[in-house]
């Protein structure tokens, strides 16, 4: 009897919903220019709040993208999730139809660091000037950090293995893992990722508290990681699904694997640690190229978590010191959240479709309003650097102490 | 107040409450097709009886959220605003 041929999870289509574009080629194209598209806040009711910068996404009109059932009893964020699904699937080519016939083999893994709090902040409103009688029962759902996997999968009519990672920002990386195992185990597509909406009142105020945010004015400061002007990070709203899918079931498709879920592993090491979050971090990155079964020479680039916060940088830099040994000092190391800002679990995502995006366009974007490292890091700065790409490494941190380290393979890369 | 929910106030409600875009002529066409292929979920149902109780400050029957057709809820909600009346 002939050995079973193993699964492997491949990235078929990419959905990005983010603050430098609202598809993915416009996404791409402000992410390797280096576009910076860090603003004021405008949303209403934010005005007064000592939070000034923000990536706000601003090119995105709901009813051209979901239906109005679906808008009225879900939040922005999960908007944004049903938006980015559709243009993942689109991408790998999976229509109404052809994911009809087998419902039961697509699933959805979502992860979420806040659920929905423009919704919720609505109908608490209702609840405490009019009555309880005014909160509509949709509040039920829409906030709740499972939304999002929920209302794709009804919309979409999937009835595979459905979950939601809530594991802090690193937990977008863990979606993206969780999506690898469930094809590994027999399930043929997962719709994977993270959108967020944290950018109205009741959701930054909640934000206030955290001593890692940037509350910076000008734009052009407010977000600098790795530099001695690090002064905290900035938020961001938006995000990318993807859709992971088995190898195999991609080729009989006919459909370009645009890259391999190679390698993952988390760790946690304690809110706000971020003196212990470098051993964590290093942990983590050996046990993803241990399951990638990738030497850290193969690592041709690094999508740095890049809090902002110099004790945290510094951890990261060492972090990536201790993993990757003397390759650490010579590894390109970019960050382009620094454009766009920090979507809590979307934007390690982001960066994975960052990572892929650069992979097929032999391209490391550049790390927007950074210039100035003070890390024994090779950062890209200014201008995209063109280089053979093909093994990505996507770190990610929460501010709740998860760490977790993603390695991509290349699609055009045979590694079996 | 009227004393009775029309087919128009219906279709209203159901594009308030749940985003659903009907007009009372398709509503009356189907009338006796269920909620849920007009894209209603009970969720959505509950929320235009909520709406009913605002709108009118009166209890609607605990029996109006589970109604399958358009024609079951109207008559049940009606036949309460006539024995209230």
């Amino acid at each position: 009897m002939s050995e079973p041929r193993a699964r492997r999870a491949a990235v078929t289509g990419i959905g990005v919903i983010a603050p430098n574009g609202t598809s993915t080629e416009t996404f791409w194209k402000s992410t390797q220019e280096g576009v910076s598209v860090l603003d004021r806040i405008t949303r209403e009711g934010c005005e007064h709040l000592p939070l000034r910068v923000a990536g706000e996404v601003r090119d995105f009109e709901p009813a051209d993208a979901v239906e109005e059932r679906f808008l009225v009893q879900t939040d922005r964020f999960t908007h944004f999730a049903m938006a980015a699904a559709d243009l993942a699937l689109e991408d790998a080519r999976l229509g109404r139809a052809d994911t009809g016939e087998e419902p039961f083999s697509v699933g959805v893994v979502t992860a979420a660091g806040s659920g929905g709090g423009e919704f919720g902040q609505r109908e608490l409103q209702q609840l405490w000037g009019k009555g309880s009688r005014f909160v509509g029962p949709y509040q039920s759902i829409a906030w709740f950090y499972a939304a999002s996997t929920g209302q794709i999968s009804i919309r979409r009519g999937f009835k595979g293995p459905c979950s939601v990672v809530a594991a802090d920002e690193a937990g977008g990386l863990d979606a993206l893992a969780h999506a690898a195992r469930a094809v590994r185990r027999g399930t043929d597509l997962i719709v994977a990722g993270s959108t967020e909406a944290p950018l109205a009142p009741y959701s930054m105020v909640c934000q206030l508290g955290y001593e890692e945010l940037s509350t910076v004015e000008d734009p052009a400061h407010a977000y600098r990681p790795f530099t001695d002007g690090a002064c905290g990070f900035v938020p961001a709203e938006g995000g990318a699904m993807v859709v992971v899918e088995e190898e195999y079931s991609a080729r009989e498709r006919d459909v370009r694997v645009r890259a391999y879920l190679a390698g993952h592993a988390a760790t946690f090491t304690g809110a706000s640690r971020w003196d212990r979050s470098g051993e964590g971090l290093a942990q983590a990155i050996r046990a993803a190229l241990d399951e990638a079964g990738c030497a850290p020479e193969e690592i041709d680039v690094v999508f740095a978590d890049a809090l902002g916060v110099p004790e945290a940088d510094r951890a990261e830099a060492l972090a990536i010191a201790d993993a990757l040994g003397s390759h650490g000092k010579r590894v390109p190391v970019t960050a382009p959240k620094t454009g766009t800002g920090r979507g809590y679990c979307a934007a390690p995502v982001l960066d994975a479709a960052a990572a892929v995006l650069a992979m097929e366009h032999g391209l490391i974007p550049p790390t927007p309003n950074v210039f100035d490292v003070c890390h024994d890091l090779d950062v890209v700065t200014v201008r995209a650097r063109a280089a053979e790409l093909r093994t990505a490494l996507v770190l990610s941190r929460g501010l709740m102490g998860s760490n977790s380290a993603l390695v991509l393979r290349h699609g055009a890369v045979d590694a079996s | 107040m009227s004393d009775r929910i029309t087919l128009e106030e219906l279709a209203e409600l159901m594009k308030k409450a749940a985003g659903v875009t009907v007009s009372p002529q398709q509503l009356q066409e189907q009338y006796d097709a269920g909620f849920d292929t007009l894209g209603i979920d009970s969720l959505g149902l509950l929320g235009i009886v909520g709406e009913l109780e605002n709108r009118y400050s009166t209890p609607m029957p605990p029996d109006a959220e589970r109604s399958k057709t358009p024609r079951q809820f109207l008559d049940l909600v009606n036949s309460a605003f006539l024995a209230g009346a």
